[in-house]
């Protein structure tokens, strides 16, 4: 039993559903029955749906159970770890058994998430144990240069994983030329995408390899200080780089003399961001990491000459630098032999929405939309039909299912009107209404919008009104038009990104889903039966038995009739919750 | 590397590195629109309205903040860039929520500046409230009586107090009553004549206004009256109790006074006029021939006689002059209008002794005016609602007998929305009448319309289907091309405001026909308006301002109206109609004049429907007593954030929440009076709307003014300033691109210190104290009374006293005058401060090397309230530049702690510089080749200062040795390090100690190092140049005339005969005891302020002071730059400061001045003959005191020290209820 390794995914997720009861169930019988098998924390595993996921290791080999409580722990406990028998039908993955999950993993490559639910991230020596560290080592041991660096960042076609897919090479490039006494590297990581946490599960799961990515960078570009821009909304993220720093300089990797290179006073501190969404524009970040209202300004001058406190500045974001040691240690090849010819390497995506499978991937660029969705994602839940799916959240457009044999890479993405942004995928089915998703993201981005340029903070505004009038049938002729012409002012004239991409979804749903547009203008109908004020919902009479159980469900009583009578919904009263509908079990409830 | 070459709009061009795209393109003459672009300012970029394309860059570029490149292709206009414009404008004015013009002007169909005049007659400028009317309305005295006033039932006053409005009318007719009274009557000025001649037809309010408007153009007119006298319904309609023939009469001579036209009477077309002789005659003809006709009852019996149509009924009156008599008669009026008000008011004038009104619905749908109604009552007339005539009776003679009448029920609403009269079926009665009046309606009558077809050479005449001329509505074009109409002709019976509006227009088409231009629509001008995004609701404004009860109009006792005399009054005097004009609620946009929101959208035909959905409301904030805060303006292009933070540092202002619902406020949600604000206004001068205006006292109009320009006559930085006047009265004060300040910046003192100019208990006339009291005097017998006094009391007891907001050339003639009388001269200002202050101006860093500067050393001056413009320089150039600002201070946490990088905080300025300096020597740190090649005295200074104990120094200092030390090192090292001192607070010997210390490490007079030394009053150096201040023996000034022992003259009371310009020293004395008692045995006194001062109530005369721009000369400020100022305006009083001088020195033989240039040109010739300066060092040993006086001994800075202070703890001027 001492070979036996149980690691908890505690990542905010797991966390999320139900983990922390798990962990601390292994370990109270752990403590009382003093069993001797080791326990550990770890982050996140990947497989969202099946939370809270807990992976045993015994020597047979590796069993990732998934949607564990405490009662299924003291099983496992019982059969798997005191008698040496798995549990079979817990198991979600394994190499020693087939398994209905395995095509979630097929096709994955993990390397920005290498160490994610493996490692336990508060513990440094786990990093390195798995090659952690190694990669700066061996480049201050050999004393290779900054261009060499460089060139092999720029050899390996990284590119920024936020979502500008600027070539990280040429970034740095750029900032190592620029001449100063003092330089700055950034960490990018305000995720406020909704939909996406890459850069939390790495933050929480392996932050050593972003405060090692961005030592390497110091290094490369000859930064004095690193400032990790995190999102206030990741309490854990920020404890555990707390943690990881901590650990860091305690070994001299950070601070003066840092990795024991002489004159070398490299350190990293955590800002927490207080939550605006613009924060994530580069030059917003820097403003409000200066203390300032976080807006944007206009660009050049780039970060690279003129960026925190006026001093050259390299940013990325967590998943790019997470990425660094790897290739660094790997040499240029080992990343590039992934990917298309444009897009080298490997991205991860977060899979949500109307997916059965949702969670996190990372897969070689050039993997088609369709593979992640069905092979990896298992397809649409409920076996509904799949419809488009949203890429790079508010940021970005909509992508037909008639496009889904679109390779993921930056220049096919963009062809589409939709862009690769940080990497969340929002799936959609038959009954999400396009003109709706397009007014969710466009309400986000108008909030979220600083308020500084004329367009995005008015345009938006308005763009939403329009979109708010086509959902509720108060569309007018001509609207189409007014929310392209809009869109396109915005997006040509905004100072940042979130300007110029918060027309995208809008934009990219006129492009796919006119007729939805027109349908909902023209006819006052919502094709998806989505939009509440152009449904009505009534009754079957040749189905109804008078079950009474659609007017005992009504949360507002607008359903009347006597037991074995004829139903009837009072439409001034309903609010189209669609409770009805659901809990019809004669398919009585109609909708239109 | 300097040139960069680019394709602007297709031309090569040559650029400068490091401009913007907006800056090239002004360069070279293309305007480009911007709204958030300031040039004191950082590019930031937030309006989208400066946008341009660029090839090879996506999207459209801000070009504020575009830097050019070489080789770059910019476009800055074309159809993609040109709606992108126009987008934004339309975005923002979607969230604009603002009136720019009130509504009672929107409503006026004159479009007569309400708001403007109202402004006007409450500084009592009535003439110039006329002269404004006057642009659109050529009748404000027949209109201040008799109009319609749908600028009242707009008022929002009415939202406020039920049905009082602004008494509008009243107040026009006030300010036009006293216009006409006074001899400075408003009298308009018509542009050189054309030699185009035009007939009008009709001497009406359309014909008369049709030629004023012409007349201004330059176009002869003749104008064909059919009558025997002008005025058309205005004589032959209006009955004279409402409107004398004598306004008319006053009014059509003002018209006529333009000269270029002529009233020929008896002519009428058709009749004895052709249109055939008009045709060769003339240019153009403009028809405003009335509506003649009178309709008749329209029922059965109406030819009965004694039935008339009401007009006709007035007219007859009027062209006979003998008047009806209806003694014991009843008299039937029918209708509810205003014609029928006068007619039922004549009535009873002419004795009747029942008048009746027939009027088919209720009260409540009359269309007569109110007051009309209401006065009717009180005069005896007997109303019958909801009746109408069936038929007429008549007698055997055929006269009227009785009216069978019917009864009426309201129903539906009808066309006109007023509910629909419904007879009630048998209600039919009979109603004994003797006469019947029916002022139902009018109709135009035009039987020349053949005449006019038959003759002209083009086009068709041609009446509308409601029997009206028919024209163009936009242009008033008939279908003759050199035709055109106005007035009842083409509206049908309407107003006399109506009326005058039309004919303007008329007068434009004809004026753009006469001189070959197009004939068209008035170009777009883009007009905000609230009523765009909501209906005004009370909500709106109850609680928001306080309540003030309307002036009712003074009206002729009811039974004193048997008679024509005239029954409204007028306002009983100035102050109703003052307090009146208080009532306005300033619903249109002071900046309407100079928005750049509006020009830019009215270039760009913005509008507000475009983009119409949701906005944002807020309260105006008035929490601060000069600056008011209006988001609902707010445009969010954040000038004012930026340029509190940018320039001022003071950081007063944020930006709060995000996206839509971001809006400008004071920091941390405080009342900007709680931040760290400082009062100078220049966030109004930065917004390009009035988003951030100035929160005056008075009403502020919009009004257009004229530009006074001067030089600031309150501190000595010397600030060029822009006076906005009419007449005498400031409208606001804003910066000039001037010598020093040329980015226009300008300080508190200079935006907001200007009231006293306002003052209307400024002095405009020589007092003389007679057994106590004052007399006015002439200035003749001033002067007479000061001569015979300087004559017999000539000598060392005489002293004359000038103050450093005078012009060196009023000090030179007091100069004069005391040589002359072998009196002594001095300046309170400088007495008993020793005599250290005369060097410290010659070598001074200029201020436009602040911006070289490394560290800068702010040494004893709070200098962002005391010397603001010189801060702003510092402060900027830290922000931009992150240099070093330290403070040297004796106040612990003062107002400057937060804005400096370090506060050094020490005992005595004197002894820590002094102690730096014995540091420095005793180290041998100076810089001796500097002091060798530059300076004199060194080893004697030396010796002296090295012979005093170092530890005592610094003991005195208050501060520690290694401050000291690090100070003294930091000085010296630091290459481009400045010291910023103000004498106010620092003791003459402590500037020669600064003095030194610059010679010592050799920065004395180099560029952008050593000394910036400031002085308190704005000519404070003058005094020294002039020999008036204390200075030192071999000082270069050009006389020697201060007298050393001066203070102690005052102390032991020698000086028995005083003559003070422009100081204040009872007033400004921090001792007040100890300086009074310097007058206690004063044989004479003479005092010159703009005030009845402290010093002035001790005075035997008093001679009223001229402002700077009324007297003109020249102010040297404290880095030696002179500065003239030109006379603009003639002081309020006959002699001028420099006049009284002249005056003065004539009689006392003096006769070499006539003029102000006659003393300037002296003073050239005098400063061309100075000696050059050079340096030396000084010893000094103790500090001396620093001075007697606050306010640099001027009344009116210490008026505005105690209005700032009393003012930033009063609340608004609304004092809005909570």
């Amino acid at each position: 039993m001492e070979n036996i390794k149980v690691l908890v995914g505690l990542a905010s997720c797991g966390i999320a559903a139900g983990a922390n009861k798990v962990f601390e169930k292994f370990n109270q019988i752990k403590e009382n029955e003093h069993l001797p098998f080791e326990l550990t924390k770890t982050g996140c595993i990947g497989m969202c749906y099946r939370e809270p996921l807990v992976e045993i290791i015994d020597e047979s080999g590796s069993y990732l159970y998934g949607e564990i409580d405490e009662n299924k722990t003291i099983e496992i406990i019982e059969k798997h770890i005191k008698l040496g028998e798995p549990v079979k039908e817990y198991v979600v993955k394994t190499e020693l058994f087939q398994n209905e999950d395995d095509t979630y993993w097929q096709g994955q490559v993990k390397i920005a998430l290498r160490n994610c639910g493996v490692i336990n991230p508060e513990i440094i020596e786990e990093y390195e144990n798995r090659g952690g560290y190694q990669a700066i080592k061996n480049l201050i041991k050999n004393n290779i240069q900054s261009e060499q660096v460089i060139q092999t960042i720029i050899e390996s076609g990284i590119r920024g994983r936020g979502g500008g897919g600027f070539p990280t090479g040429m970034k740095w490039k750029f900032a190592a030329a620029s001449k100063s006494d003092e330089k700055y590297i950034i960490c990018n990581a305000d995720e406020g995408d909704p939909g996406a946490f890459m850069d939390r599960s790495v933050l929480e799961g392996d932050p050593h390899a972003v405060l090692e990515g961005m030592t390497i960078a110091a290094y490369a570009i000859g930064a004095t200080e690193g400032v990790i821009y995190c999102r206030a909304e990741y309490p854990l993220a920020i404890k555990r780089l707390n943690i990881a720093l901590e650990q860091a300089r305690e070994k001299g990797y950070l601070g003066k003399n840092a990795h024991g290179k002489q004159g070398w006073n490299f350190d990293i501190h955590v800002k927490e961001g207080a939550g605006a969404f613009v924060c994530g524009e580069e030059t917003a970040l820097m403003a409000s990491v200066e203390g300032r209202r976080g807006m944007p300004r206009k660009r050049p001058p780039f970060p690279a000459v003129s960026g925190l406190w006026k001093k050259p500045t390299n940013i990325n974001n967590v998943e790019t630098f997470a990425n660094i040691p790897y290739i660094v240690l790997n040499g240029a090849s080992s990343y590039n032999k992934y990917g298309t010819e444009k897009s080298k390497g490997t991205k991860v995506f977060a899979l949500t929405g109307k997916i059965k499978r949702g969670g996190l991937v990372e897969v070689p660029m050039g993997i088609s939309i369709k593979d992640i969705i069905f092979k990896l994602g298992g397809g649409i839940q409920n076996n509904k039909k799949f419809k488009a799916v949203q890429l790079g959240g508010p940021s970005g457009g909509c992508i037909p299912e008639y496009l889904s044999d679109t390779p993921v890479d930056y220049e096919s993405i963009t062809a589409t009107g939709a862009i690769m942004g940080s990497g969340g995928m929002v799936v959609m089915d038959e009954t999400t209404c396009m003109v709706d998703m397009a007014r969710f993201f466009l309400d986000f981005t108008q909030k979220e919008s600083c308020g500084k340029c004329t367009f995005c903070r008015i345009g938006t505004k308005r763009m939403l009104e329009i979109l708010t009038r086509i959902t509720e049938g108060e569309g007018k002729e001509g609207d189409i038009e007014l929310l392209e012409q809009l869109a396109y002012q915005i997006k040509d004239s905004s100072l940042c990104g979130l300007g110029q991409t918060a027309p995208n979804p809008v934009l990219t749903t006129i492009k796919y889903f006119r007729h939805e547009y027109e349908a909902h203008i023209r006819d006052k109908k919502c094709p998806a039966h989505s939009c509440k004020k152009l449904i009505t919902y009534t009754v079957d009479e040749d189905k109804c038995t008078g079950c009474t159980v659609c007017a005992k469900n009504c949360p507002v009583n607008a359903i009347s009739g006597e037991r074995k009578q004829i139903h009837f919904i009072n439409q001034d009263a309903c609010i189209k919750c669609g409770v009805c509908f659901s809990k019809c079990k004669f398919e009585a409830i109609k909708l239109s | 590397m300097n040139e960069i070459n680019v394709i602007l709009n297709g031309k090569p061009v040559v650029g400068k590195a490091g401009e913007s795209v907006l800056d090239l393109a002004k360069r070279n003459g293309i305007e480009i629109p911007t709204l958030c672009h300031d040039p004191r300012l950082e590019p930031y970029s937030s309006c989208f309205v400066c946008v341009v394309e660029i090839e090879g860059m996506r999207g459209l570029q801000p070009s504020c903040s575009t830097k050019i490149t070489e080789g770059m292709k910019i476009n800055t206009d074309n159809d993609k860039i040109h709606k992108a414009r126009k987008s934004a404008l339309d975005l923002i004015v979607s969230n604009h929520y603002a009136d720019c013009v009130a509504p009672c002007k929107q409503t006026c169909p004159a479009g007569v500046d309400v708001q403007g005049y109202i402004s006007l007659i409450e500084k009592g400028m009535y003439s110039e409230a006329v002269a404004l009317i006057k642009q659109v309305n050529p009748l404000p005295a027949v209109c201040g009586r008799v109009c319609v006033r749908p600028c009242e039932a707009a008022c929002r006053r009415n939202l406020l107090e039920e049905n009082a409005g602004v008494g509008i009318d009243y107040m026009k007719r006030f300010a036009s009553d006293m216009d006409l009274q006074s001899p400075n009557r408003y009298i308009a000025k018509a542009k050189p004549a054309t030699g185009k001649k035009v007939a009008i037809i009709g001497a009406g309010p359309g014909g008369l206004s049709a030629a004023w408007f012409l007349q201004l153009e330059g176009h002869y007119c003749d104008i064909y009256e059919a009558s025997p006298k002008p005025g058309g319904w205005l004589r032959y309609g209006i009955p004279e109790y409402r409107l004398p023939n004598d306004i008319i009469d006053k009014e059509v001579n003002a018209i006529l006074e333009l000269g270029l036209s002529q009233i020929h009477y008896n002519q009428k077309l058709g009749d004895n006029l052709s249109y055939k002789n008009l045709k060769q005659k003339y240019d153009a003809v403009i028809l405003t021939i009335g509506s003649q006709g009178s309709t008749p009852v329209g029922c059965e019996g109406d030819d009965a006689e004694n039935v008339f149509g009401g007009v006709d009924f007035l007219r007859n009156m009027e062209i006979t002059g003998q008047r009806y008599n209806f003694k014991g008669k009843t008299v039937a009026v029918i209708g509810g209008g205003n014609t029928a008000m006068d007619c039922c008011r004549t009535s009873i004038r002419c004795h009747a002794d029942k008048v009746y009104v027939l009027y088919r619905r209720t009260e409540n749908e009359m269309p007569a005016n109110p007051i009309e109604i209401h006065e009717s009552k009180l005069e005896g007339v007997e109303y019958m609602f909801l009746t109408a005539p069936k038929k007429i009776n008549k007698d055997e003679n055929g006269k009227v007998k009785s009216i069978t009448c019917l009864k009426m029920e309201l129903g539906e609403p009808d066309a006109s929305g007023r509910r629909r009269p419904v007879p009630v079926e048998g209600s039919d009665f009979d109603l004994p009448v003797d006469y019947i009046l029916a002022a139902i309606g009018q109709k135009t009558l035009a039987p020349f319309i053949e005449d006019i077809n038959q003759n002209a050479d083009n086009g068709k005449f041609a009446l509308n289907k409601y029997g009206n001329i028919d024209v163009n509505p936009a242009t008033l074009q008939t279908g003759i091309p050199n035709v055109f109409s106005a007035g009842d002709a083409v509206k049908g019976p309407a107003t006399a405001i109506e009326a005058i509006a039309q004919a303007r227009r008329a007068a434009l088409s004809c004026h753009q026909y006469l001189t070959g231009q197009e004939i068209k629509a008035e170009d777009y001008e883009f007009i905000s308006r609230k009523d765009n995004f909501k209906k005004q609701t009370p909500t709106d404004y109850k609680g928001k301002f306080v309540n003030k009860n309307r002036h009712e109009m003074p009206t002729l006792q009811a039974n004193q109206r048997l008679n024509f005399n005239e029954v409204e009054l007028g306002y009983e005097n100035e102050q109703v109609a003052q307090e009146e004009a208080s009532r306005c609620l300033e619903c249109g946009c002071v900046e309407y004049y100079t928005c750049d929101l509006k020009k830019h959208s009215t270039e760009y035909h913005a509008t507000q429907e475009n983009f119409k959905g949701d906005f944002r409301e807020y309260n105006i904030r008035f929490d601060h007593p000069f600056i008011e805060i209006d988001n609902n303006k707010c445009i969010l292009c954040a000038r004012c954030v930026r340029i509190c933070n940018e320039v001022v540092g003071a950081n007063a202002l944020g930006l709060v929440n995000r996206g839509f619902d971001t809006y400008v406020a004071p920091n941390l949600g405080l009342s900007l009076t709680e931040t760290d604000c400082e009062s100078c206004g220049l966030c109004i001068s930065a917004c390009p709307t009035a988003a951030i205006s100035e929160n005056v006292i008075f009403k502020p109009g919009p009004i257009k003014t004229e530009p006074v320009n001067s030089i600031c006559n309150y501190c000595s930085v010397g600030c060029e300033l822009e006076y906005h006047t009419k007449k005498d009265f400031v409208w606001r004060v804003t910066g000039a691109n001037g010598f020093i300040n040329k980015d226009t910046n300008i300080c508190s003192y200079a935006k907001f210190g200007y009231n006293y100019i306002n003052d209307k208990k400024r002095l405009t006339t020589p007092l003389y104290k007679e057994n106590g009291t004052w007399k006015q005097i002439s200035f003749e017998e001033a002067f007479k009374i000061i001569t015979e006094q300087l004559n017999k009391q000539q000598g060392p007891h005489t002293a004359f006293f000038t103050g450093g907001r005078l012009t060196n050339e009023e000090m030179l003639l007091a100069q004069k005058l005391a040589t002359t009388t072998n009196s002594t001269i001095g300046s309170f200002q400088y007495i008993g401060r020793g005599n250290g202050y005369a060097e410290n101006s010659f070598a001074n860093v200029p201020f436009d090397d602040i911006e070289k500067a490394e560290h800068i050393y702010i040494l004893g001056t709070e200098i962002n309230y005391e010397h603001p413009v010189v801060g702003y320089m510092i402060f900027n150039h830290q922000h931009k530049n992150e240099i070093q600002v330290s403070q040297i201070t004796t106040i612990k946490n003062n107002k400057l702690t937060k804005k400096v990088n370090n506060t050094i905080v020490v005992d005595s300025y004197y002894y820590f510089i002094k102690a730096a300096n014995h540091y420095l020597l005793s180290n041998n740190l100076q810089n001796q080749l500097f002091i060798n090649q530059n300076s004199q005295h060194f080893e004697v200074y030396k010796t002296q200062l090295l012979s005093e104990k170092y530890e005592i120094l610094i003991q005195k200092s208050g501060v520690d040795k290694a401050t000291i030390e690090k100070f003294a090192k930091e000085y010296n090292e630091i290459h481009h390090a400045i010291i910023v001192f103000s004498e106010k607070n620092v003791s003459a010997n402590a500037s020669l100690e600064l003095q030194n210390l610059a010679l010592i490490t050799g920065k004395l007079g180099k560029t952008a190092m050593g000394l910036i030394s400031l002085k308190e009053k704005n000519n404070s150096e003058g005094l020294f140049n002039l020999g008036i201040g204390e200075g030192l023996d071999n000082f270069n000034k050009i006389t020697n005339l201060n007298d050393h022992s001066l203070i102690d003259k005052l102390n032991s009371l020698q000086i028995k005969n005083f003559f003070i310009f422009g100081e204040d020293p009872i007033g400004t004395a921090i001792d007040k005891a100890k300086v009074e008692h310097w007058f206690n045995q004063a044989s004479f006194i003479v005092v010159q302020d703009y005030f009845m001062t402290e010093t002035a109530q001790k005075a035997n005369l008093i001679l009223p002071a001229s402002l700077p721009y009324e007297t003109g000369g020249s102010f040297t400020n404290t880095q030696r730059t002179i500065q003239k100022i030109e006379k603009q305006k003639n002081p309020p009083f006959k002699y001028c400061n420099i006049g009284q001088l002249i005056a003065l020195a004539k009689k006392l033989g003096i006769h070499n001045f006539d003029s102000v240039d006659d003393v300037h040109e002296e003073l050239n010739h005098l400063f061309a003959n100075a000696k050059p300066m050079t340096f030396v060092f000084r010893s000094t040993e103790q500090d001396n005191q620093i001075t007697l006086f606050k306010n640099g001994c001027d009344n009116i800075n210490q008026q505005f020290m105690d209005y700032f202070d009393k003012k930033l703890t009063k609340k608004n001027k609304y004092e809005a209820v909570q």
